[in-house]
């Protein structure tokens, strides 16, 4: 995690670098550790057999080399993520190189070849000082149930909640009154918005706004409000059990639009003509079976004389 | 007074006896609102020369006409179209009463006439002659129907199904010539075969079994077939298309509930009763339910709220409500229960002719009192019994007499009996439409009174033997001279009834079925302590228009001190004073309980009473047993006794009613024990805070305490710590609620010295509105809020203004900007977040109204008129015409009533219409003798243009 980071915040700062000396903690340490990719570059170059290169190059080959450096440590990152650990192994660096098309084998050979060069180790700079995060209390330790490689809590008061109450209003009558008046301001806000924003009829004809309606407008279906009123909606928490609802609307549909499916009707048909013996509507309704004409399948029709349709 | 149809059975007026019929509607157009297709009828000549044959149809067009295959010639003539000729210069209403009567008696298929007239083609005559049978085909057309069939369209986009559009029968009486030719009698039965084309998205509801659905060959359409074997009068034929709802009665299988689109949850509920309603009177009638299935639509725009025909009723969509409303519940109820009453009685047994229809609008009217008497109580009923008799006597005093049993003899057209009225009432057409109403509880109150006479289980009985005759009869195939069996008469009717019981009743039927008018007595007495005698003084009112004389036995109960006493007086021609031995001396043990007529023992507290003499109250006809209004007098501590401690609930309201004329204290006590009485009915507490709120206003000069009701309503139903704050909602209780409801209501017609409402009235009633809170309640509070803007309304007074200035906004009084303040913000709510049928917007229209009248806002009918549009609820609209019916009446605009007139032709709801024109007779502009600008002569040439070519 820590070398995506700094490759990253290396990039960022790379290419700011050219424009200004910053004086910056943070940066000087991203400038140290850029500065030491430069030298790694310049000795392998020496290395190859280059007398001089010149600096836009050198920077080109810098780049090059950071980011393939940072593409090995986020693959090795995803790949340990993806085993479920926190701390990449060398089998994931293994893994991501071959998966880069790296050839393994070659690297101990390379790393003991002779005439490599020692660099110095970058300049020991601090390690930028993340700005710590505001913490509050202690983290609180793990339950003992919760293996210790999993994450720490986080900060106690993102979650800790310290319930600060008065004391609780108790006196009925001011609660009541409150209530009351509650209610009572945002019905009239809203009804006064209401008016405002749309038509409204008067009862003064000087005066439109101290007394304002709302137009009455007529429905094109009314008693569908009067009698399916928004109101009792609200009210109405429990009431009509689904299920049952379902099931009748099911069965409705299948004698309304039963015209959809056709080979549906026809199987319905049969059905209900194997039925048929059993009906003339008496009171020893079977369970289950409700036999109503209105129920009925509707059925094709016979091929018959022609119909006086008109 | 002989019935000369009498035994010898019915005789049919018509040469033809009519067996089966087809009617077949292939093509029902929504948007042209028309309507194609054909009916075919079956008929078997009872004469020989039988060369013309008359039939009924209004409004069709009818393309041809053939019987057996011959083309017929037809000639379609309806004279109810224009009544009085248009060059007659004659114009006033008894001639066109008279215009009219002829014209509806020229189509009456009681007379063996009819609109349509077909002469039969010669090649038949000899085939008529050997009296064989003819079938009349007859093509027809129905277009934009003015009635008979209603369409409902709405307005919106998709297809008719998915606008909810549908289309219904309806009419009054026999009406259905309007949507087909038939013979519209209630007396010709005969057996039918209905087949409807639809949508296949639509569902065609209509009389009989459904045999099956096919579709048509292009599979678009689909055809419903209905056969229905019971002999059925064309006038009980109906028809319900549309994209309806389908559910299978959970009890019973074989009824089927039908609703417009999205109201299933609410017919769920609603009908979930229905199947006690059928229990119970196939119980008591001890008789199955006559049609082999039963079907209820419920539709948009509905002619009435309940209208039965054969095998199915259709009902307002308007009585659908959900389990959490309290109020619309027996209301609903009750409309099930009567319609149902209706298949029994007037469905399945049909009437002979018009002067027998008393007998089923009597039956059907009492079996649906027993099913009220069981599923609401005694108290109920007898409240009921009650409102329905002062309903009829109020209107008979008023306007005339109603006669049951019209009978009309050659001849005697001087002695018309009905002469009062501005209408004949030989036809059920020509009737006002109040009169019908009065007409049909009378006809079951006369049926409780013979009841009264012959035990009620004799009345079943009868009843029974009526069904069960009727059933045979029906189930005996194109044996059609049996069909007689099931149309009931007058005089049948009376031969069962002493077949069963053995009784004649004779003078009963004489007097109320045979006569018109009620009885008016005027009760006195003074006790005689020498004698410990009560002498009783019954006066009679027998000369007013709407009376009649009585005579014969009447109930009368006394209560003493040692108990109720009943004693039957003989009211005879003159005899005015009756003596009463009392039984108890006065006063002899004052400890002693006091037992009731119920057997129950009281303790009284008897200091109120007169000290000489034993009596606690006393009742003329406790029973109802004469059709009668009663004016007692007795002593203000006798009415308060009566009100405490009787416990008949007739007797409580009417020593309510007796109270409002003695204000004092005592009154007041006894009304507020009352009040606060759990066990008493809550029909009498509602009334008795009425009554309180008078009497506190009469007594206000003199009264010092807190306004009558408010700390008892604080007692009951506000919160124990602070009495201002109303408690949450919870109406478990019915009665409780029905008594929270009112209270305010009386409250708020409470005045103070200065004819103001109390100011802590108002302002108590504003609280409860404020501390209003539903949150926690099952059941909707949608009515009690209506009811406390009503309370606001009752709680105006009119406005002091100087010299006639106009009414502004800086003028208003600041008790009414709070209750305008109110009014506002329920106003908007409700478009919001709208009430259960809209109660609240209705009260508000009211209130508005009565803060115009009062002059406290500027009087102005444009609010009311857009309310009234077409395309707002039907409760609304009506609300918002009152306003302006009244508007018209007050501020004499002619622009108004013009505006009236013209939705009274215009309107496509037939039910507002109508309204209107009620409203109208109700709360006239102007009066006969009355000077005002609105009397001119273009509007009697507009009204007269209306009455005579309105369809009936």
């Amino acid at each position: 995690m820590a070398d995506t980071a700094a490759a990253g915040g290396a990039g960022g700062s790379g290419t700011r670098s050219g424009s200004k000396q910053s004086t910056n903690p943070a940066d000087n340490y991203y400038l140290a550790r850029r500065r030491t990719l430069q030298v790694v570059v310049s000795s392998l170059l020496t290395e190859a057999g280059f007398e001089s290169a010149e600096k836009a190059s050198v920077e080109t080959l810098t780049e090059m080399l950071q980011s393939y450096i940072s593409e090995i440590g986020r693959s090795a990152k995803s790949y340990c993520e993806h085993t479920a650990r926190t701390q990449p192994t060398l089998s994931d660096i293994v893994v991501t190189l071959v998966e880069m098309g790296f050839n393994v084998d070659t690297l101990p050979a390379y790393a003991k070849r002779s005439q490599r060069m020692v660099i110095t180790a970058p300049p020991v700079t601090n390690q930028p000082v993340t700005p710590k995060a505001l913490t509050a209390g202690q983290n609180r330790p793990h339950p003992p149930h919760i293996p210790s490689h999993f994450p720490e809590f986080p900060d106690p008061h993102t979650y800790i909640k310290t319930p600060t109450y008065r004391e609780p209003v108790s006196d009925y009558q001011v609660l009541r009154e409150k209530a009351a008046s509650q209610r009572r301001d945002v019905e009239r806000a809203l009804t006064r918005f209401m008016a405002k924003t749309g038509e409204t009829q008067s009862l003064f004809k000087d005066d439109v706004s101290t007394f304002p309606l709302i137009a009455a407008r007529p429905f094109t279906i009314p008693y569908l409000t009067a009698l399916l009123p928004s109101e009792l909606e609200m009210q109405q928490m429990e009431e009509t059990d689904s299920s049952e609802q379902d099931e009748q609307t099911d069965t409705e549909n299948l004698a309304l639009h039963i015209s959809t499916d056709d080979s549906g009707a026809e199987k319905e048909n049969t059905s209900v003509l194997q039925q048929n013996p059993s009906l003339s509507g008496s009171r020893n309704g079977e369970e289950n079976v409700i036999d109503n004409p209105y129920l009925r399948p509707v059925k094709k029709p016979k091929i018959r004389r022609k119909k006086s349709l008109s | 007074m002989n019935r000369k149809k009498g035994d010898k059975g019915f005789e049919s007026p018509r040469p033809y006896k009519l067996t089966h019929q087809v009617v077949c509607i292939n093509n029902i157009n929504f948007q042209r609102k028309s309507v194609v297709g054909f009916v075919e009828l079956t008929i078997f000549p009872t004469v020989a020369n039988l060369n013309r044959i008359k039939l009924n149809s209004k409004q069709c067009r009818i393309y041809r006409v053939r019987i057996n295959d011959l083309e017929a010639a037809f000639i379609y003539n309806d004279p109810t179209l224009e009544v009085c000729h248009s060059e007659s210069k004659q114009r006033n209403l008894n001639y066109f009463s008279n215009a009219y009567a002829a014209a509806v008696s020229a189509v009456d298929p009681d007379a063996g006439n009819g609109e349509l007239c077909i002469k039969v083609p010669s090649e038949l005559w000899k085939h008529v002659d050997e009296l064989k049978v003819l079938k009349i085909h007859i093509n027809f057309s129905l277009d934009q129907p003015k009635g008979g069939l209603h369409f409902v369209v709405p307005s919106v986009e998709g297809s008719m199904a998915e606008r909810g559009a549908h289309v219904f029968s309806c009419g009054y009486q026999n009406s259905t010539r309007f949507w087909f030719p038939c013979v519209d009698s209630y007396s010709e039965l005969c057996t039918w075969k209905l087949e409807f084309t639809v949508d296949a998205a639509m569902v065609a509801v209509s009389n009989g079994d459904l045999v099956e659905t096919v579709y048509t060959h292009d599979m678009r359409k689909k055809t419903f077939h209905y056969m229905l074997t019971i002999p059925t009068a064309a006038s009980n034929i109906s028809l319900a298309i549309g994209p309806f709802e389908i559910l299978v009665d959970p009890y019973m299988h074989e009824v089927t509930h039908f609703c417009l689109p999205q109201l299933l949850p609410l017919l769920k509920h609603t009908t979930s009763y229905l199947h006690e309603v059928f229990e119970f009177y196939e119980e008591i009638l001890t008789c199955r339910y006559p049609y082999s299935c039963f079907k209820t639509v419920f539709i948009d725009e509905a002619y009435v709220e309940v209208a039965a025909y054969a095998s199915m009723s259709i009902f307002s969509t308007n009585l659908l409500h959900s389990a959490m409303i309290i109020d619309e519940t027996p209301l609903t109820r009750r409309c099930l229960a009567q319609s149902l009453a209706q298949q029994f009685f007037g469905c399945f047994i049909s009437r002979m002719s018009w002067s027998d229809e008393w007998v089923l609008k009597g039956i059907s009217g009492y079996i649906y009192g027993l099913w009220m008497k069981k599923t609401f109580g005694v108290n109920e009923y007898r409240h009921w019994i009650k409102e329905e008799l002062d309903k009829i006597v109020a209107y008979e005093l008023k306007t005339g007499g109603v006669l049951l049993h019209p009978i009309f003899g050659g001849g005697k057209e001087k002695d018309n009996p009905a002469s009062h009225l501005h209408f004949s009432i030989k036809h059920p057409h020509t009737l006002s439409w109040e009169y019908y109403t009065m007409f049909q509880c009378k006809a079951h109150l006369v049926m409780r009174l013979i009841e009264n006479r012959i035990s009620m289980e004799f009345m079943l009985q009868v009843f029974n033997k009526l069904l069960s005759l009727a059933s045979t009869a029906s189930s005996q195939k194109f044996q059609s001279h049996m069909w007689i069996q099931m149309l009931v008469s007058t005089s049948g009717f009376l031969k069962s009834i002493s077949n069963v019981s053995g009784k004649d009743i004779q003078p009963l039927i004489k007097q109320w079925v045979d006569q018109s008018g009620v009885v008016k007595f005027y009760g006195s007495f003074a006790f005689n302590r020498k004698r410990n005698v009560l002498e009783l003084e019954i006066k009679q009112d027998y000369t007013s228009p709407g009376t009649q004389k009585y005579v014969g036995p009447l109930k009368v109960t006394v209560q003493e001190l040692d108990g109720s006493f009943n004693h039957t007086l003989q009211i005879e021609e003159n005899s005015l004073k009756h003596d009463i031995p009392c039984h108890s001396k006065s006063r002899r043990n004052k400890k002693k309980k006091i037992p009731l007529m119920n057997g129950e023992e009281v303790d009284m507290d008897l200091s109120a009473m007169d000290a000489d003499s034993p009596l606690l109250w006393i009742r003329i006809d406790p029973d109802m047993s004469v059709l009668r209004k009663v004016e007692f007098e007795q002593a203000d501590f006798m009415w308060q006794y009566q009100l405490r401690y009787e416990r008949d609930v007739v007797a409580q309201q009417e020593s309510i009613l007796a109270l409002e004329k003695f204000p004092t204290p005592a009154s007041r006590l006894a009304l507020t024990d009352i009040l606060e009485q759990e066990q008493c009915f809550y029909r009498v507490r509602m009334s008795a805070c009425f009554c309180l709120a008078k009497i506190a206003n009469s007594m206000v000069s003199t009264w010092t305490g807190p306004p009558a009701m408010k700390s008892l309503f604080t007692r009951m139903f506000c919160c124990k710590t602070c009495p201002n704050i109303v408690k949450t909602n919870n109406f478990i209780s019915f009665q409780s609620y029905f008594l929270q409801k009112t209270m305010p209501v009386a409250m708020a017609l409470l005045r103070d010295v200065h004819n103001l409402c109390p100011k802590e009235v108002l302002t108590f009633i504003l609280d409860l509105i404020k501390y209003n809170d539903n949150r926690k309640n099952k059941f909707s509070d949608n009515y009690y809020r209506a009811e406390m803007i009503d309370a606001l309304a009752n709680s105006v007074t009119p406005a002091v203004s100087v010299n006639n200035e106009v009414r502004t906004l800086d003028n208003l009084n600041p008790d009414v900007r709070l209750i305008l303040e109110e009014i506002t913000r329920f106003l908007n709510m409700e478009k919001l977040l709208p009430s259960y049928r809209h109660t609240i917007t209705v009260s508000c229209l009211r209130a508005i109204r009565v803060l115009q009248k009062n002059g406290h806002v500027p009087s102005d009918p444009a609010l009311f008129k857009s309310y009234a549009e077409y395309g707002h609820f039907v409760d609304i609209r009506i609300a918002a015409l009152e306003a302006v019916v009244d508007y018209t009446k007050v501020d004499r605009s002619y622009e108004e009533l013009q505006w009236l007139l013209n939705m009274i032709q215009n309107d496509p709801v037939p039910y507002v219409r109508h309204k209107i024109l009620n409203m109208l007779t109700k709360n006239p502009p102007f009066t006969k003798n009355m000077e005002s600008p609105l009397c001119n002569e273009a509007l009697v040439d507009q009204l007269w243009k209306l009455m005579n070519s309105g369809e009936s």
